[in-house]
């Protein structure tokens, strides 16, 4: 007797619907994320200039832009809930 | 991405999707600093080396830019929560609706 049972070989099924959700997440939080550090260093970093390291000014200026960027895409994210609300 | 939705064989898949897109990202990250660091320091086309001080500003620049890139991931992580929260929300609102 196998101590792999048969119900165990059940719950290995791939469901390509789960896999595909995953990835559409994962590409969603990537681009988020990669979108963030794009604006926040236009907004906040020279990057010609100053040290090799970040002072004290350009650290809280990304800190600030951060989370302005989540507040934004929050308030964008219901401005669109209350239009298709409307329809 | 809560990894109890998904079962074994699934999360193992998901983890190398992961891997991958690690692996792509990387490279991203590694040309788009060139380019950045590219547009930003190299300015004597009088010459084919690369000057002391275009060295110089390259590596203060790349510098910069991964320490940057290193603070928003921390702030990210802390807030990303929030997010996802909202994109649900509206994702099932939207679907509800139609």
């Amino acid at each position: 007797m196998s101590y792999f049972g048969g119900g165990n070989q059940q719950a290995q099924t791939i469901n390509p619907q789960n896999i595909a959700m995953a990835e559409q997440e994962l590409e969603m939080v990537t681009d988020l994320f990669n979108r963030i550090v794009d604006s926040c260093q236009e907004k906040c970093i020279k990057l010609g200039e100053g040290q090799g390291d970040l002072n004290q000014q350009d650290s809280l200026c990304i800190d600030n832009c951060v989370a302005k960027f989540f507040e934004t895409n929050s308030k964008v994210g219901e401005k669109m809930q209350n239009m298709s609300q409307q329809q | 991405m809560d990894p109890s939705k998904y079962n074994q064989a699934e999360q193992e898949q998901i983890r190398a999707l992961i891997e991958q897109k690690q692996v792509s990202d990387f490279m991203n990250l590694f040309t788009g600093l060139t380019d950045r660091c590219f547009k930003e320091c190299a300015y004597d086309f009088r010459t084919k080396a690369v000057t002391g001080r275009e060295a110089a500003c390259v590596q203060k620049c790349a510098d910069r830019f991964l320490k940057h890139s290193e603070r928003v991931s921390t702030r990210f992580a802390e807030l990303s929560e929030a997010v996802s929260r909202t994109i649900f929300y509206v994702v099932r609102k939207i679907e509800f609706i139609y």
